[in-house]
């Protein structure tokens, strides 16, 4: 066994769909798929307004298709490598197709991230340009953009080299400077900004969480029960308490009831029902029904 | 006119209207001395937990894989939610590295995810460095995969085959940058259930796509079984929602919160049902089960430093909706006036 291990290629064997690093068969497979993409967009652009939904709608049923029929078709026996009958051919052609699609399906979704950074920087250098209200701070984020770039950039580059992969005590200064940009400046903000929710908690607590009703009257026990379980120690002294009485009485079973047998039901119930929309609504999505995003 | 009005406010209203500015200025003086108490007091403040099942489940199962093995951590959290799941990785990195357990990590959540990954582990391994620990190696003990944007079809590519789903990335090696699969972490991954855990460390929903598309086989770590090789910690938010999946058996155990940094820890100190531990963690459902701890190590940590801090923000929290509730009471039934 450890014989195949060690004989099994580092990387699944190639096939069309990529080549080996820094070949020129792969350049030219990159190269033409550029120009076949930079086609196809031009080809779209052009395309008579009323053909654009048909494009849209087949696109997008093919797509769904693909995910629908791998999830729906039989799997092929585990180990089998070769079909031995129509079934298992394709099964075994889906199963060679997904890790492919994958990549198109996360290329894509990178795309979007892409598609915002330049939706940033052509909103924010048209602001800095026409020096509009606040420019100053499309200024600054334009510069936080390509300063995080420059240090990103440089400290993934000195972690190339031969005995890069080491924690290095003493780092340099690529690395010090990207370490305060992501982690002592952007890092920072980020905790800062979630932070300011524990303000808003405790103002709407304060003010909104009022014994009017019954409902509110149960709401309220409950979540005090659910909120003093999280305090251990309080939890540990009222356990150690109770425990001499019943079982039953422990805060911790208590709050572990609530949870079990009130919370978590109640939840799934939910879950269920978002589950059965989302099918509904990603049925809708495969099949355009919903006119709205692919209308031409 | 105002101060007039001001002037004939009784208690109670007084009680149920305080300026939003006066709570704010509260919360920020709690929290804070409950922090910096916690940081100059150290071991002296470590307040008692007491372990959940799910929590020990998730301690006893991670103890148990096999040494040299891999386990996958799914890092999808960032910054915004260190207080509980910075302290949720390093205290299962404190684990995987003490087992010399190999594990690789990756997110499908989020970009800035891997980086914040990499950085906690670059912690560690540093504290451990500096205790003249061995030194956890990238590339030779764990690997770095990146972020990938569509969860789903990454997840459904690791279930269908784990050897082309990662194919193409690179990572830093000894001798430069090489491909993943011939790192000491990939190298003998054949399938999913080669690895020997699935974790994933959630601030949002991604242990949903994990649950829908990953399918483990039950699988035997000497005498421990383990039913499922998927794990979750996840924020306190998203605990409601997974512990759907535990109580369904679909996760083989789960940390929820800040609570569950606070309860690792003691369960790194004291293990299970263990006689050597500091004091005894029991596990009802099978008292038969030991696990060690690491007693007198670098157990107590991120977790027990903000521990404090929760108590006594839970406590003003309930004060608070206590205040408001007896100030409307005050208010309705007319006493406190002129107070």
């Amino acid at each position: 066994m450890n014989f195949l291990i060690a004989q099994a290629p580092a990387t699944p064997p190639l096939n069309f769909w990529n080549g080996d690093n820094a070949t020129a068969g792969l350049w030219i497979k990159i190269i033409i798929g550029l120009v076949l993409g930079f086609a196809l967009m031009i080809g779209l652009l052009f395309a008579p307004t009323r053909m654009r939904r048909p494009i849209v709608v087949t696109f997008t049923f093919l797509a769904g298709l693909f995910w629908m029929v791998q999830w729906l078709w039989p799997r092929a026996g585990e180990g089998v490598t070769e079909p031995t009958n129509a079934t298992e051919g394709v099964a075994l052609w889906l199963k060679d197709a997904l890790p492919v699609v994958t990549d198109f399906a996360n290329i894509l979704t990178a795309f979007l991230l892409g598609l915002g950074i330049y939706s940033l920087v052509s909103i924010h250098g048209k602001r800095l340009i026409k020096k509009q209200t606040d420019w100053v701070f499309s200024g600054i984020l334009l510069l936080s953009i390509v300063i995080m770039m420059i240090f990103g950039y440089a400290d993934w580059l000195t972690r190339l080299g031969e005995g890069a992969a080491k924690v290095e005590l003493v780092p340099g200064f690529w690395n010090r400077g990207r370490d305060l940009l992501f982690d002592g400046m952007l890092q920072q903000m980020d905790a800062a900004m979630f932070s300011l929710i524990a303000f808003f908690i405790l103002s709407a607590a304060y003010r909104a969480f009022r014994i009017r009703s019954i409902e509110s009257t149960i709401l309220l026990s409950t979540a005090l029960i659910v909120m003093i379980s999280i305090m251990g120690a309080i939890v540990f002294m009222l356990d150690s308490a109770a425990a001499p009485v019943s079982n039953n009485l422990k805060l911790s079973e208590i709050a572990g009831w609530i949870t079990g047998s009130l919370q978590t039901p109640a939840i799934r119930a939910i879950n269920f029902g978002v589950g059965v929309g989302a099918l509904a609504m990603g049925i809708r999505l495969w099949l355009s029904l919903d006119r709205g995003g692919v209308s031409g | 006119m105002a101060d007039l009005a001001q002037e004939e406010r009784t208690f109670g209203e007084k009680l149920q209207s305080l300026p939003r500015q006066v709570l704010y200025l509260i919360l920020i003086v709690v929290i804070s001395a409950s922090v910096i108490a916690s940081k100059f007091a150290g071991p002296a403040l470590v307040l008692p937990n007491k372990p959940g099942n799910n929590a020990i489940e998730f301690y006893a199962t991670v103890m148990n894989v096999p040494e040299g093995s891999t386990v996958a951590i799914q890092s999808d959290w960032t910054n915004s939610t260190r207080g509980e799941s910075a302290g949720q990785l390093e205290s299962l990195l404190r684990i995987l590295m003490r087992r010399n357990v190999k594990f690789m990590v990756y997110s499908l959540a989020d970009p800035q995810a891997p980086q914040v990954a990499r950085d906690t582990i670059a912690r560690i391994t540093l504290e451990r460095k500096l205790k003249g620990e061995r030194e956890y190696k990238r590339w030779d003990d764990w690997i770095s995969l990146g972020f990938f944007p569509n969860g789903e079809g990454t997840a459904k590519s690791i279930q269908s085959d784990i050897r082309k789903a990662f194919k193409g990335k690179r990572d830093v090696s000894p001798e430069g940058p090489r491909d993943v699969y011939q790192s000491p972490v990939l190298k003998n991954i054949q399938t999913l259930d080669d690895l020997g855990l699935y974790i994933n460390i959630t601030a949002s929903k991604t242990i949903d796509v994990l649950i829908e598309r990953l399918k483990f086989k039950p699988a035997r770590f000497g005498d421990f079984e383990v039913k499922n090789k998927l794990g979750s910690m996840c924020t306190g938010v998203m605990g409601p929602e997974t512990v759907n999946y535990y109580s369904a058996g679909l996760l083989f155990g789960l940390v929820v919160g800040l609570n569950g940094v606070v309860e690792m820890e003691t369960l790194m100190e004291n293990g299970v049902n263990w006689p050597e531990g500091k004091k005894t963690v029991e596990y009802a459902k099978d008292k038969q089960l030991v696990v060690p701890g690491w007693t007198g190590k670098q157990n107590y940590a991120r977790g027990t430093s903000y521990y404090f801090a929760l108590h006594t923000g839970m406590a003003l929290l309930i004060l608070a909706v206590l205040a408001g509730n007896i100030g409307m009471w005050l208010a309705r039934s007319g006493k406190g006036k002129n107070a």
